[in-house]
């Protein structure tokens, strides 16, 4: 119980904090699973020789914590709801008992550890602080009251109603009954804590938030002092970053403003980065396209995407070429698609579609959010597409031709493009383009390559539809 | 990529050894001005023999004029640019107008994973887009089509080529002729009728101006429709064109 009741949610941070902090301890923390955690758990398995036995390491664990100014009350035993009850409702007579009958090293077994911090001003400071249950010796003490297994409120209340109040009286009742009266979850938790049934910690995951942000003293319109706070806060965030060997892929930024809304500026990244030197010209590119509504109160960097850091070694005596340097391409694409947007800096990959203008796909190649990202599902590996001929420059939208065409289903004689008469020397084709009629807009054309007498080559097709001709694309 | 360079312990020829422990040295301090090989080839042999050290030189511009659509010059600047990446980096095109087809490039030779295709929406993004390019050194080639480039441009721009030793591609219309030029070499475009039995296209290059060469010369080429290789032009009299059509394939 950390903080006050009511604050449930910097209560529930808190642990978190401290459940990362245990880190230390154990590679396996949990929180234990209700509406208001105050325990952590532990697995302790086979950690106690590394601390020099159980009772060193709850009392490594208390001193610690008496560090950072809590109060603990620490519980080994084989079970979780055996912990658990001990570390809530144990006693201190139990302890010394157990004390006593310490010393036999059984590593095998599960232990875990409940933790209950307790605020250093608690009320009633527990009798002792450490508890340690033998694996020989029974998990649950019958003297324990019902509510040390854990259960929901509504089963406690009708136990107390039914006037049973500790485990021992539970003991003495069919099982078969207390099913039927007090629904599967006594009988569970029950079972959890004697051993019957495995119950395993449930691992706590931090998940850091790559944020820092900062309130100006003087609201500022200024772009150099924003620009200068900027670099202290991704200053910070490299240190947050790098301290996780994480790199940022995206980085947002957001400028308060009041009364307007927040601006936000969106960064992608070609390769994780965390360097505050590498991330500032490229949001500070971005600062100077903007214009300011109002003085910029706050300011707020995250890392909204992170990946593992690339270190690489430079090569004292490199044979590789500068251009085939990858980190310079990748510093030019950030640096483009920071100006011109994600969507505007893009790799072609073909697809084996027969409509010429659907036969390739753009996909960004930095993540900021919008836009397709190249990291989005598996990438195929590229299969080696044959392409027919196809003209360099293809029109975005094909444009209808008057043409003079002598033989019904031939190519045309002559056509008009641009205020100029051209006649056909040569052609190639009709190469029979049609989609199914699933397709949202099916097309049946015939594609002629054609060149004039002068040279040039076009690429023009007749609609089958109805025989109009169109021009394409041009063989530039 | 495959190391290209030799190992200099492994060079025979002494001066040839020198030059590349010259170049190891060069990298070592720190000297970011990358090394310039000799010229790389125009990907058009008998284009590499009119100019002055067999090819294109990286880090310079090289502006390509055609007077009208279907031209034949981007086809010509393309084998350009793959001649250019094939020892690696990226190609990067500046396709503001949105009407680059990938496909018939990776089919004259550059693979798709090779390209770096970037759509600028105003003028001032496209200028300051050529700029950055140019200025990188993982860039192999550049491909564009600047309308407009006056001259304080056309100077930063052959300044960032120069920094960023890439090979600057850009494709005019016949107006740029009268502008002047900060590019290496600028030529003309022009296509020709064709021969009857070629199985290409033939086109015509003037060599309209070339820094340390021999302007004014003209040479009449063939690019072939299925390999992409140019070579010269066998000297067919224009007059074999056949009017009508003829179904070739």
């Amino acid at each position: 119980m950390i903080g006050g009741r009511g604050e449930s949610q910097s209560d529930r941070e808190a642990l978190e904090k401290l459940a990362d902090w245990c880190g230390r301890f154990s590679p396996v923390v949990g929180i234990e699973e209700a509406a208001a955690p105050e325990s952590l758990l532990l697995d302790i398995t086979g950690l106690d020789a590394l601390f020099g036995g159980e009772a060193q390491l709850a009392g490594e664990i208390l001193r610690e914590l008496a560090a950072r100014g809590l109060t603990a009350v620490v519980a080994v035993a084989d079970t979780i709801g055996a912990a658990w009850a001990m570390a809530h409702f144990g006693t201190g007579d139990r302890e010394e008992r157990e004390r006593g009958r310490k010393g036999e090293g059984e590593t095998h077994w599960t232990k875990v550890a409940g933790e209950s911090p307790l605020l250093p001003c608690s009320p009633s400071p527990p009798l002792c602080s450490t508890f340690i249950l033998h694996p020989s010796s029974s998990p649950l003490s019958p003297s324990l009251p019902v509510i040390a297994l854990r259960l929901p409120e509504q089963v406690a209340a009708m136990l107390h109603q039914l006037g049973i109040d500790c485990i021992g009286q539970l003991e003495m009742l069919p099982r078969a009954d207390l099913l039927s009266r007090f629904g599967p979850e006594l009988l569970r938790r029950w079972d959890q804590a004697t051993g019957r049934l495995g119950e395993t910690v449930p691992v706590y995951q931090s998940q850091p938030e790559w944020e820092t942000g900062c309130w100006l003293e003087h609201p500022t319109t200024q772009r150099k002092a924003i620009e200068l706070v900027l670099q202290k806060l991704l200053e910070r965030l490299e240190q947050l970053l790098a301290h996780h060997g994480q790199g940022a892929m995206q980085l947002t930024c957001r400028l308060d403003c009041p009364p307007e809304r927040p601006i936000e500026l969106t960064l992608g990244l070609f390769q994780p980065t965390a360097s505050a030197r590498h991330l500032l010209p490229l949001v500070a590119m971005q600062l100077e396209r903007l214009s300011l509504p109002a003085a910029v109160v706050a300011i707020h960097v995250r890392a909204s995407l992170t990946a593992a850091l690339q270190r690489r070694q430079g090569e004292l005596f490199s044979d590789l070429s500068p251009w085939q340097n990858p980190r310079h391409v990748a510093q030019l694409i950030e640096r483009l698609s920071s100006r011109l947007g994600s969507r505007a800096v893009v790799r072609p990959r073909l697809v084996p579609d027969p409509q010429p203008e659907l036969a390739y796909r753009y996909r960004s190649l930095v993540n900021d959010g919008c836009g397709q990202s190249r990291r989005n599902g598996p990438r195929r590996p590229a299969a080696a597409i044959e392409v027919p001929p196809r003209p360099l420059r293809l029109l975005r939208r094909p444009i209808p031709l008057a043409t003079v065409s002598i033989v019904p289903d031939g190519p045309p004689l002559k056509f008009s493009h641009s205020g100029g008469q051209h006649q056909v020397a040569r052609t190639w084709g009709p190469e029979r383009i049609e989609t199914g009629w699933w397709r949202n807009q099916p097309v049946g054309r015939d594609y002629y390559r054609v060149e004039t007498t002068t040279g040039h080559r076009f690429w023009l097709f007749r609609r089958l539809r109805d025989g109009h001709w169109f021009l394409h694309g041009l063989f530039e | 990529m495959s190391h290209q360079n030799p190992n200099p312990i492994h060079a025979q020829n002494p001066p040839q050894l020198i030059a590349a422990l010259r170049r190891q040295i060069a990298r070592l301090e720190g000297v970011h001005r990358p090394v310039r090989p000799e010229g790389i080839s125009s990907g058009c042999t008998p284009l590499d023999r009119l100019l002055p050290g067999g090819g294109f030189h990286r880090g310079t511009l090289v502006e390509w004029l055609s007077a009208a659509d279907g031209s034949g010059a981007e086809s010509l600047a393309i084998v350009a640019a793959r001649e250019a990446c094939r020892e690696g980096g990226v190609v990067v095109v500046l396709d503001p107008r949105r009407e680059f087809y990938p496909p018939a490039v990776a089919r004259a030779g550059i693979a798709p994973q090779c390209l770096l295709v970037v759509q600028p929406a105003t003028e001032a993004d496209n200028h300051w887009t050529l700029d950055q390019a140019l200025r990188c050194a993982g860039v192999a080639a550049l491909l564009a089509w600047p309308d407009r480039l006056d001259g304080r441009t056309f100077r930063r721009l052959q300044l960032a080529a120069e920094e960023g030793g890439g090979l600057g591609l850009l494709l005019r219309t016949q107006a740029a002729q009268a502008e002047p030029s900060w590019a290496d070499v600028r030529l003309m475009v022009e296509p020709l009728p064709a021969a009857e039995t070629s199985r290409g296209r033939r086109l015509r290059i003037d060599l309209l101006r070339c820094r340390h060469g021999a302007g004014g010369q003209s040479i009449d080429v063939e690019i072939d429709d299925e390999t992409h290789t140019v070579h010269l032009a066998s000297p067919v009299a224009a007059a074999t064109v056949r009017h009508g059509c003829s179904r070739a394939s």
